[in-house]
């Protein structure tokens, strides 16, 4: 159990290491920008109680918000995107629940089941994103490609990620 | 009181949903301002080192670019030596004197970290406090306009640049004078928009648009862009699409300008606009 949570604590710091330096440079054309440090809020065990995710929903927002000036805009998106959570896993729970020995990978419930739940939520945290950095309705339909395209980048990257992390 | 603490157990998660929302949309609104990055000074410090190393590794990647654009400023510069002109006769050189009287001091500085795809774009240079950086300095690329001093730390700075929707300059049109404003849309890094210029004026594509000297320290005469396109917009005014002609995406040097008049014009207007 301790050691889940080193592991946790480590993907934290990894995550925001790698969007800090690597990912915020990716920005072509304008359009694409991947945040795939969100991959830590999809992780997180089942059992997670829910005042402990939405608080770790904010420190993840807030950590990347004071090192890439924009204050607020992160932690909104990432709380959003963690008290959404909960709610999105009961409407796509298998008909028998979840078993605390699983985790929300590919080995435990199919390629489908993660596509579904990463897709939704990575385009919950975008939309967010984008629109409260925007912060007006103006360049609607702009903003919404830019939304649509960083979420398909995002998402192939934690595909990716998962059949990196979680060999078969 | 039992019956409240029930409440609050009940709905802890939205009640804690809507408390950290509220405190990250108070973050946004305080901290997002034009002079307000002040409190991002702190976590400057830290991130500025950082983002230093990674640019430093940055720049091998770019040298070949970079290498191409001193070398043409050098050109340019070198344009201007004392050695590629003739003699003055006595008359103009007492005249010139008062050019040595300064008007713009000019300090190289390093970009550590940089954006173009946000709204809110910042950039962070290697200089700061201990190298005389205050805020509202004008800051200059080899192309041309960059943006303005924002908040300053002891070894980094913050830059507000041209591609910040918080972002306003007065420029005029090169070619007849013709004052206006520049700001950027936020929608793409290549283009901003000159407004206020009235509907008479005749634009054409390619005219020079460049910096007034009324904001902040900018000198006069620095180049903002060229201009791409115009339309007519709210009736009496034009809305021109300006291309910037500082390429925001590779740039690694820049001057920070400061104005050694400065102190005197505010003094002048405080007291006469009393």
């Amino acid at each position: 159990m301790i050691g889940e949570y080193i592991k946790i604590a480590l993907r934290f710091f990894f995550l925001v290491v790698l969007q800090l330096l690597v990912l915020n440079n990716v920005q072509w054309s304008g359009y694409l920008n991947p945040y795939l440090y969100v991959l830590f809020i999809l992780l997180l065990p089942f059992e997670t109680p829910n005042w402990l995710l939405i608080i770790l929903s904010f420190l993840l927002g807030f950590t990347i918000d004071s090192f890439s000036n924009t204050w607020g805009m992160h932690s909104a998106a990432c709380v959003l995107t963690g008290f959404i959570r909960p709610y999105f896993l009961k409407i796509i729970s298998p008909r028998d629940g979840y078993d605390s020995a699983t985790r929300p990978i590919i080995r435990d419930f199919g390629l489908e089941w993660v596509i579904k739940y990463s897709l939704i939520l990575i385009f919950i945290h975008h939309f967010a994103l984008f629109y409260i950095e925007v912060f007006k309705f103006s360049l609607f339909f702009h903003t919404f490609l830019r939304v649509v395209l960083s979420t398909l980048f995002t998402f192939t990257l934690v595909i990716i990620s998962h059949f990196i992390i979680y060999k078969r | 009181m039992r019956n409240l603490l029930k409440i609050l157990y009940t709905y802890h998660f939205l009640l804690m949903f809507i408390a950290l929302e509220v405190i990250s949309i108070i973050m946004l609104v305080q901290n997002n301002r034009y002079h307000s990055a002040s409190y991002a000074v702190k976590a400057k410090a830290v991130s500025g080192s950082i983002y230093s190393t990674v640019s430093d590794f940055k720049e091998y990647l770019s040298l070949k670019e970079a290498n191409k654009a001193l070398a043409h400023e050098n050109a340019i510069l070198r344009n201007y030596l004392k050695s590629n002109y003739g003699t003055f006769d006595t008359t103009k050189i007492s005249v010139n004197d008062s050019i040595y009287k300064q008007h713009y001091r000019f300090q190289d500085a390093k970009v550590v970290n940089n954006t173009v795809n946000k709204q809110y774009n910042y950039i962070t240079l290697n200089k700061g406090t201990k190298h005389g950086i205050k805020p509202d300095m004008a800051v200059i690329g080899p192309q041309g306009i960059v943006g303005l001093i924002n908040g300053v730390s002891e070894n980094f700075s913050n830059v507000l640049p041209l591609l910040n929707v918080d972002f306003r300059v007065s420029a005029r049109l090169k070619k007849n004078n013709y004052l206006g404003s520049v700001t950027w849309e936020g929608k793409d890094f290549e283009y901003c928009t000159l407004k206020d210029i009235p509907q008479h004026v005749q634009v054409n594509k390619g005219d020079t648009v460049i910096t007034t000297g009324y904001t902040g320290s900018f000198p006069e005469g620095i180049m903002i862009g060229t201009v791409s396109s115009s339309k007519l917009k709210d009736g009496n005014f034009l809305s021109i699409e300006v291309k910037i002609s500082t390429v925001f995406k590779t740039l690694s040097y820049v001057s920070v300008i400061e104005d050694l008049t400065k102190e005197e014009v505010t003094k002048l207007k405080t007291e006469t606009e009393k």
